[in-house]
């Protein structure tokens, strides 16, 4: 699976929103996600993939998209050390 | 009151009341472990001033929800420094809604964070203090007992905590260790800008007799006197800091300090 679908399971599984309204454009307002999904979504991912999010990072994305790119660029990262 | 050569863990230290807690204790001279979950850079903030203090300062990340992150924090500790003598249940979290939209999720979410983290904290840290004794605070809030909009889950989170914070009074009493919590009303920081986005209205607020609103700094203070020596004798209390806003009665009005 590739980040992008490991992040969209992630979210799937604790909004419980069906993974085709998880588009690259989507924002967590967009799928009604609400604050404590949101936070119980990073800390999730950030499980998953050993890697640490902070809110002041995980503030500025805009979108689904933005989100994936970050954690690509984080595991990237974290292979390289 | 000083704390020289004594270590303290301020849960939630790296802002709001919190970081005013670890600069107080700092202050007077305690080496401080400042644990976040979020805000690294706050955190990473708050033990630099706590440094320019001239004492010592670690920053831990854990989610004290999570037990396993609860045990890897007290393992570091440990590991580290192999004692500590104060430790503040500072941390909290919670979603602000009315009793018919508490879900499991939110129930879970805020007790775990808010209640049962002060627990597994007490007893891993009650350790820690063996043989020397120590001090435990815990933040409680006057909605534990006055019932404020959309506050339901953190309110009953904070009753679980004051009744924890008894019964830990009494049976760590015979290790030396005292243990006590602060109830605040509004506290000017960050979560009370959420309240009030979430459903507070900042104009149902009554006047204070004290004439302003409790700081970071008010809390601050009564958390250190409750972890010196002076504070020996009180146990298992829940001390309320609101400038007298809960006992008045709306029969009284005043007039602002200003
Ligand atoms: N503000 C008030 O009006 C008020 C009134 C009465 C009582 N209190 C109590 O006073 C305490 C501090 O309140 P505050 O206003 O300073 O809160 P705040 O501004 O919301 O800050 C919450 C603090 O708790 C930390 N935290 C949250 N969830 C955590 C978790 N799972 N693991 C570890 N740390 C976690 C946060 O760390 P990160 O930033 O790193 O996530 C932050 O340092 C709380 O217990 C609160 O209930 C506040």
């Amino acid at each position: 699976m590739t980040v992008e679908e490991q992040i969209r399971e992630i979210i799937a599984r604790i909004t419980h929103v069906d993974k085709s309204l998880i588009t690259r454009e989507a924002t967590f307002k967009d799928i009604k996600a609400d604050s404590l999904d949101i936070v119980q979504t990073l800390v999730a991912v950030e499980e998953a993939f050993g890697i640490e999010i902070p809110d002041e990072e995980a503030q500025k994305f805009q979108n689904f998209g933005d989100f994936v790119s970050y954690v690509e660029g984080r595991v990237v990262q974290k292979e390289r050390v | 009151m000083s704390f020289e050569g004594k270590l303290a863990l301020v849960t939630g230290g790296g802002r709001g009341i919190g970081r005013a807690i670890a600069l107080k204790l700092a202050s007077q001279g305690a080496d401080i472990v400042v644990n976040f979950f979020r805000r690294r850079e706050a955190a990473e903030q708050t033990a630099e001033d706590i440094r320019a203090l001239g004492v010592k300062a670690e920053v831990i990340r854990a989610n004290v929800g999570d037990p396993a992150k609860v045990d890897e924090m007290f393992d570091t500790i440990g590991n580290k420094f192999g004692r500590l003598d104060i430790l503040i249940n500072n941390a909290a979290s919670g979603v602000g809604r009315s009793v018919m939209d508490i879900d499991v999720k939110a129930w879970d979410w805020t007790m775990d964070i808010n209640a049962r983290a002060c627990l597994l904290c007490a007893q891993r840290a009650a350790r820690l203090m063996e043989g020397r004794g120590g001090k435990i605070v815990s933040l409680s809030s006057l909605g534990s007992f006055l019932v404020w909009p959309t506050y339901a889950i953190v309110g009953v989170s904070k009753g679980a905590l004051e009744t924890l914070t008894r019964y830990l009074a009494i049976e760590l009493a015979p290790r030396g260790i005292c243990v006590n919590a602060v109830a605040a009303s509004f506290v000017e920081t960050e979560a009370l800008k959420f309240y009030f986005t979430e459903g507070l209205n900042q104009d149902n607020i009554p006047t204070t007799p004290a004439g302003r609103r409790v700081t970071p700094e008010d809390v601050a203070n009564v958390v250190a006197f409750l972890c010196s020596e002076e504070a020996f004798m009180i146990r298992g209390q829940t001390i309320i800091i609101d400038g007298g806003s809960s006992i008045c009665s709306p029969l009284f009005s005043f007039k602002k300090n200003d």
